[in-house]
């Protein structure tokens, strides 16, 4: 009967060892994978770091519309975060593609529908950063517009475009990561449908008396200027 | 963009007649009367030339709504020369472009019917018609066409609340940067020599970017560079339409923008220039008529104060943290005593300036924000200037100016290391 113990333990043992012995081609194609893209990383982020130097992007990162990347970059440095995105991603695609050499059904799929995914994720930066440009362009023009109008509530309306375009871009990123669903598009609808209404009704009622007055300003002056008032420009 | 307002055979068939020696353009479009009006008025401008010179035989009329006539017959100048005109009519601008435009082409138009018919000289007239006089054409023509000078500038009549962002910002800006003392630098009315018409139409001196060169913008500059021979010459009053309040900060956006872009491309010019020096006058200066009443300056110390609360943000971009504490101060003061010192005023300039150029933030955005500032210069000047006579306006004015040549300094270390401070 101890033969027959020994016997299935010796088994089981030698089963163990071929399935260990059958994962080293893989690990060991994923620690070249890791150490290639290691190496691919370093070039790469020296290349993007000294791009990046010469067109002083830490200074013009705040002039397109990101002051905020400044603030949660490490030391500071804009530049620092982009190198270090770049380096992290091309390590991570390493170990990815190290990790299908296992040839196990199961991760082969995970990364492949990982690169799949990849595009959707490209494109959602794409959108969140366009929306973002487009977002502060438009609130500085309504907030100039408006102060030239002399209308008092101009930082709320430039606020309110401003929090709309991106409460879209954010919208529209999420529809590209397929992330909630139908909840997303209900809870963009409110939210945006809310400060829509929320605009309308601090210009249209709640303000009624101040646009009233801002508008009686405005035509009263207008033709009392042209009526008192010489001035010309040039 | 030029457009061809004479034709390839209608300027053929004034060669066969022996050429133009003037061109004059009438670019006002909204001039009443009969549509002949401004054409007869220059014709008799031309006649006293004519009986003057004894030099001028043909001329080339092109008229925003003039009639058309390309077959006008030789006419007797007053000293028995004949005297033929040929009248055209300018290309009329698109729907969809602004006036500020429509100008600057239908400039381009005469400059170039002008330079294909190689004139002796030419003369443009933009202001409203309701104040021109044969004299005005005559006055901007014959400096040119005499007495060898390239640029006659106009010299008007003003009463103290009129060519306020001249006075503020154009005049003694060109003063500073050009060394050129001009009362209109921007014209809109001026005379050109044939030399200087031709260097005008020349190839665009470093290029900026794809920016056309607004010809209003970038005549007086063009003559101070160049070595160009520029005088004045007194027109009187000139006839100004209403204020459009609510299109201000268009207004500014269309005469400043080419102004700086004008600047950047003069920038190793001016850099080198220190002091400025008047040119010659000639015609009689005229005294104002009484002005109509004193300003009501609430508006724009409402404007002022609220830019300064509004658009503090984005005056941060290009203005230094000491002029902003300024503006603070200044935006809480009484009325009484809401006085904008010249260099603080000057400073703004030229930060505004520098700004345009390192496009710290989108120009249009820029030139559009400067509106609050100028409307507190305005209020600033007419509460300063509410009981002055002429005489202490011209001096005020020209303390202004002399703080834009002492600033100067400041403009050159600022645009030459622009790094060295960024707000």
């Amino acid at each position: 009967m101890w033969d027959q113990v020994g016997q299935a333990l010796n088994q089981s043992m030698n089963r163990m060892l071929s399935e260990m012995a059958s994962l080293l081609p893989g690990a060991v194609a994923l620690i070249a994978a890791l150490l290639v893209s290691i190496l691919v990383a370093w070039v790469l982020a020296a290349i993007v770091r000294r791009s990046l130097t010469k067109i002083d992007f830490d200074r013009r990162s705040a002039q397109w519309g990101f002051p905020a990347l400044a603030e949660w970059a490490p030391a500071k440095s804009p530049t620092r975060l982009a190198t270090r995105a770049i380096a992290w991603t091309v390590v991570l695609i390493g170990f990815l593609i190290g990790i299908s050499a296992f040839d196990v059904a199961l991760t082969s799929q995970f990364v492949i529908r990982l690169f799949a995914y990849l595009p959707n994720v490209l494109a959602a930066v794409v959108v969140l950063a366009a929306g973002s440009i487009v977002a502060r362009f438009l609130a500085r023009s309504v907030l100039i517009g408006a102060v030239n109008m002399n209308l008092q509530y101009a930082r709320l309306l430039s606020a309110g475009v401003k929090w709309l375009v991106t409460v879209l871009a954010v919208a529209m990123a999420l529809e590209h990561l397929s992330i909630g669903g139908g909840i997303i598009r209900l809870a963009f609808g409110i939210l945006f449908g809310g400060i829509v209404l929320a605009l309308a009704l601090a210009v249209g009622l709640g303000s009624k008396e101040l646009v009233s007055r801002s508008l009686d300003r405005e035509v009263g002056k207008t033709s009392s200027l042209n009526m008192r008032e010489p001035v010309g420009h040039l | 963009m030029e457009m061809d307002a004479v034709s390839q055979p209608e300027l053929e068939r004034i060669q066969r007649a022996g050429g133009a020696d003037l061109v004059v353009g009438i670019l006002d479009a909204d001039h009443d009367g009969e549509p002949g009006a401004a054409v007869a008025m220059v014709r008799e401008a031309l006649a006293a030339l004519c009986a003057d010179l004894n030099r001028v035989a043909r001329a080339v009329v092109l008229c925003n709504n003039g009639t058309q006539s390309p077959a006008a017959a030789p006419e007797a100048g007053s000293g028995g020369q004949p005297l033929t005109v040929f009248s055209y009519t300018l290309t009329a601008p698109g729907p969809a472009e602004s006036p500020q435009r429509g100008i600057s082409d239908a400039y381009r138009s005469v400059f170039g019917a002008a330079g294909k018919l190689e004139v002796r000289a030419c003369g443009v007239i933009a202001s409203h018609l309701a104040a021109v006089t044969p004299q005005w054409i005559y006055r901007l023509i014959q400096p040119a066409l005499e007495l060898d000078f390239d640029l006659v500038a106009p010299r008007y009549t003003r009463h103290k609340l009129e060519g306020l962002l001249n006075r503020s910002v154009l005049a003694p800006l060109h003063r500073a940067l050009y060394g050129m003392q001009l009362q209109n630098p921007a014209g809109p009315d001026f005379g050109l020599s044939g030399k200087f018409l031709q260097r005008t139409l020349g190839p665009e001196l470093g290029s900026l970017r794809g920016y056309e060169r607004d010809p209003m913008a970038s005549i007086a500059p063009t003559a101070a560079s160049g070595g160009f021979r520029v005088c004045e010459t007194h027109l009187g009053a000139r006839s100004q339409p209403p204020t459009d309040w609510m299109n201000l900060s268009s207004l500014l956006a269309t005469v400043l923008g080419p102004a700086f872009v004008e600047m950047e491309r003069q920038a190793a010019f001016w850099q080198r220039i220190r002091g400025s020096s008047a040119v010659p006058a000639f015609g009689y200066p005229e005294t104002a008529s009484e002005d109509a009443g004193a300003m009501d300056v609430r508006r724009m110390l409402e404007s002022f104060q609220l830019g300064t609360q509004g658009l503090r943000d984005v005056w941060g971009l290009i203005l230094p943290p000491t002029t902003l504490l300024e503006l603070r101060k200044l935006s809480r003061l009484p009325p009484d005593q809401f006085r904008m010192r010249d260099d603080l005023w000057v400073r703004i300039v030229y930060d505004f300036a520098l700004g345009h150029r390192l496009r710290t933030i989108s120009r249009d955005h820029l030139l559009r924000s400067i509106t609050p500032l100028y409307l507190g210069w305005i209020a600033s000047y007419a509460l300063e200037m509410e009981s002055a006579g002429p005489a202490e306006i011209e001096a005020r004015i020209e303390l202004l100016a002399k703080a834009y040549e002492v600033g100067k300094p400041y403009l050159v270390s600022r645009w030459r290391w622009p790094d060295r401070f960024n707000p």
